[in-house]
């Protein structure tokens, strides 16, 4: 038995010696290159504050690609971050979308998430229409991205007045506020920014089927970007900017199509063959392949409904599909122009200041086109794709975490720093029932 | 009594580890000696090893082993800065040989079972790589039943028939959101019945040295009918297969081994080792519900390589003998294919044992394997998870024969 027992002892040895040896690989030294993060500020729009599925609510914002990035940086000296969390209680805040079912054809049905709101009641504002306003956030601060602004209006005084998500954040109520966006965001020190603004100065013309809003000139365009960029580098700052995205590769513009609302027109009416479109220009036509149609259409349950003169909405020239869901041929030539020009604008303005750029555009068509992200499948695909969230406009925390590493390669490219990526796979796409 | 020993070794959860998913653990006194072992008769294990040098083994003897594995592997994805570990989770894989008949005969029979390929790899669920995989269970356990027939005093030849049982168990995550916020899980399990055979010439030179040639062949583990069991969102379940199938090369193994006594206590053993590996292009699953995902077809693309192993054996005293050995296994995969469940990279493997003889019948052999594989760091082509892995490997273990 004494071998044995020399044997079990060195087993037990050994099996305790190999327990802990688990391999390593060289430490990664953290460095913040040629930049300061130690106070990070996010300007920008709904991208920004971490919007999602059509709303504003504690996940989204908990997920904001600024979160994201701050989280990392403090591996390389940056500080403390914070947003405008709603409470717990609020969480559910400007509420949101979700999927309730599928219809039989496979079509999502969504319904608001209308309970645990942070509405604290609703403003009209003379000249401008009704403004719901939010329980008001009154912490520190660093995100500062405010759904729907534009470029157009950071230098407009009135703004906190109108913007119920601007207006949470300022300590008046509306209608008495008079600080600009712009000096509510610069108010206190900071060394390093992100600013991803310009999305929303075409996206309400685009989204509203080039009925709703006017996009914002370019050469106003310019003025401001140069005004922001001025602004947010002259104590010295660094920062980074970002593109604005293909507004017509998104879901919003590319789910409810001729081809599928013709398919389902058939079902009914095998002998149907077009659509009829009314124009921007308020000509009526045929529709076609090269004129998008709105998400909203989908589940606006108007196709072949007969008008007073009973022709069926959609399906007769006499009751053509109306502008507010389509962006014709020329209205999406329109949008590209813009997009193209505000983007020249940001490249060479991001150039001329020495800041780091994240091609939001190129990003988002490389992925939207269908990329696997460390084997998962990730596209533009409408609620399947794991991209976007489903307004089909913005970005689900995965989207989200794709855009973050794309900031943190854009600046540790352009400052020399060593933030390390996030985990894609942690973030969720979008929630089935 | 044999059937229930059959019993008990099937019974035991196995998983393994070597050359990607080739599992070199099949005796004690081989893996103590780097796992060479096809140019000598060095025991009943020689049913695996060279099924021509049965019939030179001295004794009939019976032999159970079990090398458990700890394996640990560690991943840290490009650009990020956190390590991830693999799970503790020991792998069993066993090992039994049966050798009868009259040593005087030229005529032996032999029983070997053991597991030349397997896996296990589990890493946390929710893990950077999880929707390529989040576990990996695989074992071919191979039954041979062997004949063994000296032709001359100095030459045998062998053969031995091999049923293959296989089983396989992968899971990964599904990249759809829950309702709770949690992503939608895989997994896909099935077994596999399929055929292959082993044989092998052993040579023992007039200038003393010893020679083996051995092939073992290809076994197909092909899986019909394995069960695919998703947890995805309700509303999506009916698009998604219950069934697949799905075909695995288990390649063939050509070798040529030395056997060299410098002195009456000391043996050298010197394997080489090529593995057809090449056979293995794509793993392939195959839906029996296309509405949701296609039938999946991943380039693997291996070529064939080599193993080198050199062992060496010392009579100590008349009970106790001293083992080492060294070996070095090239990877068969290449660059851009490799993947989480066997991140195979070139490995070093080291080993030491010891060998008792506590009475003429009944004797015991320890023996202790490390594997370190190289860091490796690099993008695979199909899911793009971009990162450097690193494994080493810790396999003690021990066999007991009784011999007669």
């Amino acid at each position: 038995m004494k071998p044995k027992f020399i044997y079990n002892s060195i087993f037990v040895v050994a099996l305790a010696a190999m327990a802990s040896c688990k391999p390593e690989f060289k430490d990664v030294t953290p460095s913040k290159g040629t930049a300061d993060f130690t106070r990070y500020i996010a300007v920008g729009n709904s991208l920004t504050s971490g919007f999602a599925d059509g709303g504003l609510y504690l996940e989204g914002q908990q997920n904001s690609f600024p979160e994201m990035i701050a989280t990392q940086m403090k591996t390389v000296g940056g500080g403390a971050f914070y947003s405008s969390f709603f409470n717990t209680s609020q969480a559910n805040g400007s509420g949101y979308l979700r999927i309730k079912s599928f219809s039989a054809s496979g079509l999502p049905v969504t319904e608001n998430v209308t309970d645990n709101l942070a509405v604290r009641g609703q403003i009209a504002v003379p000249g401008f229409g009704n403004v719901t306003l939010y329980t008001k956030f009154s912490g520190d601060l660093n995100n500062y991205g405010v759904p729907g602004i534009k470029l157009a209006n950071i230098t407009y005084a009135p703004y906190g007045n109108l913007n119920g998500y601007f207006e949470r954040l300022l300590p008046g109520a509306s209608p008495t506020n008079t600080t600009t966006y712009l000096s509510f965001i610069t108010a206190k020190p900071w060394t390093f920014f992100s600013m991803w603004l310009g999305n929303n100065d075409i996206l309400g013309y685009a989204t509203s089927g080039g009925a709703g809003d006017v996009p914002t000139d370019k050469a106003v365009f310019t003025s401001l970007y140069n005004t922001a960029a001025t602004e947010l580098t002259k104590t010295g700052a660094r920062g980074v900017v970002a593109t604005i995205p293909d507004v017509l590769g998104t879901p919003y513009f590319n789910t409810v199509t001729l081809a599928t609302l013709l398919a389902a027109v058939k079902v009914s009416a095998p002998t149907v063959t077009a659509l009829y479109i009314q124009t921007g220009t308020g000509t009526v036509r045929a529709a076609t392949a090269q004129d998008y149609f709105v998400l909203t259409l989908g589940s606006a349950n108007v196709i072949g409904v007969p008008n007073s003169g009973g022709f069926p909405y959609g399906l007769h020239p006499g009751n053509p599909i109306e502008s507010k869901y389509v962006l014709d041929q020329a209205e999406a030539l329109v949008v590209n122009d813009y997009v193209n020009a505000y983007n020249t604008t940001i490249k060479s303005v991001a150039a001329a200041k020495g800041l780091a750029v994240m091609d939001a555009y190129a990003l988002l068509r490389e992925y939207g086109a269908g990329k696997v992200v460390n084997g998962a499948n990730v596209s533009a695909a409408y609620i399947t794709g794991n991209l976007f969230s489903l307004d089909g406009i913005h970005l689900t925390p995965m989207g989200y975490a794709i855009v973050a590493n794309a900031f943190i390669k854009a600046i540790n490219t352009q400052y020399g720093s060593s933030i390390p990526i996030v985990d894609i796979t942690k973030y969720r796409g979008v929630k089935f029932p | 009594m044999k059937k229930s020993l059959l019993i008990f070794l099937l019974g035991l959860p196995f998983l393994g580890y070597s050359q990607s998913f080739q599992v070199n653990l099949q005796g004690q006194k081989q893996i103590a000696m780097g796992g060479a072992g096809t140019g000598a008769a060095l025991d009943e294990a020689s049913v695996f090893f060279n099924p021509g040098a049965v019939s030179f083994l001295k004794q009939n003897g019976v032999q159970a082993g079990v090398s458990p594995i700890f394996l640990k592997t560690s991943f840290r994805e490009t650009g990020s800065n956190i390590t991830e570990h693999n799970k503790d989770k020991i792998a069993t894989p066993v090992m039994g040989y049966a050798v009868f008949g009259s040593p005087a005969s030229r005529l032996r029979f032999g029983l070997g079972i053991y597991t030349p390929f397997g896996g296990a790899l589990h890493w946390e669920e929710n893990w950077t790589g999880k929707y390529t995989v989040t576990s990996l269970d695989l074992r071919a356990i191979f039954i041979q039943p062997t004949l063994s027939y000296k032709i001359t005093d100095h030459i045998g030849v062998g053969a031995g028939l091999v049923y293959s049982l296989g089983h396989v168990d992968l899971r990964r995550a599904v990249p759809l959101t829950l309702n709770n916020g949690e992503t939608g899980t895989a997994k896909l399990e099935g077994t596999s019945k399929d055929f292959g055979w082993n044989a092998g010439i052993y040579v023992e030179t007039i200038s003393g040295v010893s020679i083996g040639v051995t092939h073992r062949s290809q076994v197909n583990a092909a899986i019909k009918n394995g069960d695919a069991t998703f947890n995805v969102p309700d509303a999506l379940i009916s698009s998604f297969p219950t069934k697949f199938n799905a075909t695995l090369p288990l390649p063939a193994t050509s070798t040529i081994g030395f056997g060299i006594y410098p002195s009456e206590k000391t043996t050298l053993l010197f394997d080489v080792n090529w593995v057809h590996w090449s056979k293995y292009k794509n793993l392939s699953f195959d839906y029996d519900n296309n509405s949701r995902i296609a039938d999946t077809r991943s380039p693997r693309n291996y070529h064939d390589a080599a193993a080198l192993r050199l062992g060496v054996q010392n009579q100590a005293t008349t009970k106790l003998v001293l083992r080492a050995g060294i070996g070095y296994a090239f990877t068969p995969v290449g660059k851009g294919y490799v993947t989480p469940e066997v991140p195979d990279a070139d490995r070093l493997l080291l080993s030491a044992g010891v060998g008792y003889k506590a009475s003429e019948n009944f004797s015991v052999d320890l023996s202790f394997l490390y594997e370190n594989v190289k860091t490796r760091s690099e993008t695979n082509i199909e899911t793009n998870l971009s990162g450097a892995f690193k494994t080493l490997a810790y396999i003690p273990g021990i066999a007991l024969t009784y011999k007669w």
